[in-house]
């Protein structure tokens, strides 16, 4: 094992390490990439933008639900608490106040992360089963208070009559979805942006080691629930500014958007393309709702079973989600570089 | 020079059982203590409360003059009271650099920070380059602590505890898990830790502890048995009876 601190120097090729630069290469490319296909699909699919605009505000929501899980080691199935609180905030921020686009995902962000912090402060000293019993807990009163405030919210019958003003005052919110799609994606980019700051800040790696180890980071004079109510609060206002960016584009918001089953699903969108990651979140999304679009037309009774069959094979297989096997597939294609 | 570390009437009961009592040592700037003492004698039980992992039942303990009796452990660790752990405990996933970055980081109340970039902190790299200089790790830098060898986990964890600028450092068995052959590398980084530092050193191993101590402190069955220098540990009679002579039952 000695011998592994005289190799070491900067180009080797221990299992670890190739691993860790595929994995950094990648990193910095994927954003980018997101960008770019997300072009390309608005110039490829003009006719599915709808679908597609949904898929990008869903992947900002699987993002946020990236940085608690992924970053911190946050177990949680109520993350739809602070997605749906963005959404109601900045839908009755625009019934009533406000209509320029920006401001009412700032609406939404706020919303998100005040929730957030609150509960957070509230039930993050429990691990586990414990907390995660606690996040769906907090999930179901947000929904009920959003279904008992019938006057603000619209209860069951959801909350519409969302109409923003142009983007920049520029770009009217079009019929065809142009406008959201893009807006939706530039949204997406720039939170992608702002996500990797921030878990390469101090900030980042402090979580990442209360995520590994609390005692340890306790035992460096450091709090871990503080960490943790930060980071939560943080991807409270990822959350939030996605619930706000579907309020903005999609014109409605209803319960569903506050439901047990969207935090369930963005979980399995995030195991399916890969925690840790951040662009692990795109990828997971882009397939379960790609995947789903696609069945649930051919098949409307079974698809469900597909997406099943389709996950056990990625747990079984990739169990790092799909994003892991683009990175041994990059690892590869590069090991072979450098042997030719 | 000044007293750094002053423990004075340390007891701690559980329940009936008396794990450590009336216990008064101190350490002053620059020491190189080694507690020693045969299994059972209370040493892990003496750290604990020293670090303030468990309450004492009485007693005081100063550090650099400040009474830290109540403080928690996190706070005992802000003001320089720094041990390293038995088990290397280590966050396995992330690098050996990224250990001391965090380490330093949170030292200096850094961790907040949300939009700064790690890789462009003023000054921190430098002073993570003389920490991983100081420990020899500087080649596996960049090698993810989960498949470092046992033996430079435990230099890591060193460097961990120095990288907090500890007034008092105890080290809990540094050695313990490295092949004999190895301990040399790392008894070679502790005699480069800085001298101003008091060093309290758990140790079994004797040979360890006649290198590294200029002071011993003998427990035995949660007491202070004595203390001195190592000469006068190695002819003290009450030693070999109640240490030693284990010693020599247990082989």
């Amino acid at each position: 094992m000695t011998t592994m601190a005289d190799h070491s120097a900067p180009e080797t090729t221990t299992p670890g390490n190739t691993l860790m630069t595929t994995r950094r290469g990648i990193d910095w490319i994927g954003i980018p990439v997101v960008a770019a296909v997300g072009l390309a699909a608005y110039w490829l699919l003009p006719d599915d933008l709808g679908l597609l605009t949904r898929i990008l505000s869903s992947a900002l929501f699987v993002l946020s639900l990236d940085l608690v899980l992924g970053y911190g080691g946050i177990a949680t199935l109520g993350q739809a608490a602070m997605f749906g609180a963005g959404a109601y905030a900045a839908g009755i921020a625009a019934v009533n106040w406000v209509a320029d686009p920006f401001a009412l995902l700032a609406v939404g962000g706020v919303a998100g992360g005040l929730v957030a912090l609150a509960t957070g402060a509230l039930i993050l000293h429990a691990r586990g089963l414990t907390l995660l019993m606690l996040t769906i807990a907090v999930a179901q009163i947000v929904q009920e208070v959003a279904n008992k405030a019938r006057d603000w919210t619209g209860g069951s019958d959801g909350l519409s009559g969302i109409e923003p003003a142009p983007v920049l005052g520029m770009f009217r919110f079009d019929m065809y979805g142009r406008t959201s799609y893009l807006f939706a994606l530039a949204v997406l980019v720039v939170a992608l942006v702002v996500a990797r700051r921030i878990v390469r800040s101090p900030f980042g790696l402090a979580c990442r080691g209360v995520k590994e180890d609390p005692l340890r980071v306790s035992a460096i004079g450091g709090s871990p629930k503080l960490y943790l109510v930060a980071l939560y609060g943080v991807a409270g206002v990822f959350a939030g500014v996605a619930g706000g960016l579907t309020a903005v584009t999609s014109g409605i918001v209803g319960l569903d958007s506050v439901g047990f089953s969207w935090s369930a699903e963005a979980l399995v969108m995030l195991v399916l393309g890969g925690t840790g990651r951040l662009y692990g979140a795109v990828i997971g999304t882009a397939a379960f709702m790609g995947i789903h679009h696609i069945l649930a037309a051919s098949d409307p009774f079974h698809w469900m079973a597909f997406i099943g069959l389709f996950l056990i094979g990625i747990v079984l297989f990739l169990p790092g989600g799909i994003a892991s096997g683009v990175e041994r597939l990059v690892g590869l294609v590069r090991g072979k570089e450098d042997r030719a | 020079m000044t007293t750094l570390l002053a423990v004075e009437g340390l007891s701690k009961n559980f329940g009936g059982l008396q794990v450590s009592s009336d216990i008064t040592m101190s350490l002053k700037a620059g020491d190189r203590c080694a507690l020693i003492g045969p299994n059972g004698a209370g040493k892990t039980t003496f750290v604990n409360l020293v670090t303030g992992v468990i309450p004492p039942s009485s007693g005081t303990i100063r550090l650099d003059g400040r009474d830290v009796t109540r403080l928690s452990a996190a706070e005992r660790v802000r003001l320089g009271l720094i041990r390293s752990f038995q088990v290397a405990r280590l966050f396995k996933s992330m690098t050996v650099r990224e250990h001391l970055e965090l380490a330093v980081l949170q030292r200096d109340r850094r961790t907040f920070r949300l939009f700064a970039n790690v890789a462009k902190i003023a000054g921190l790299a430098d002073e993570v380059a003389e920490l991983l200089d100081i420990m020899g790790l500087t080649a596996v830098a960049h090698t993810a602590v989960g498949s470092l060898a046992y033996g430079q986990q435990r230099l890591l964890e060193i460097a961990l505890a120095l990288a907090m600028k500890p007034k008092v450092l105890i080290l809990d068995e540094p050695a313990a898990g490295v092949p004999h052959s190895e301990s040399q590398r790392i008894l070679d980084a502790i005699d480069r830790l800085p001298k101003d530092l008091a060093v309290l050193m758990i140790e079994h191993d004797m040979d360890l502890v006649f290198r590294f101590a200029s002071t011993i402190v003998v427990l035995a069955q949660g007491r202070l048995l004595c203390s001195g220098t190592a000469k006068d540990i190695v002819a003290d009679p009450r030693v070999r009876e109640v240490y030693l002579g284990s010693r020599a039952h247990a082989h």
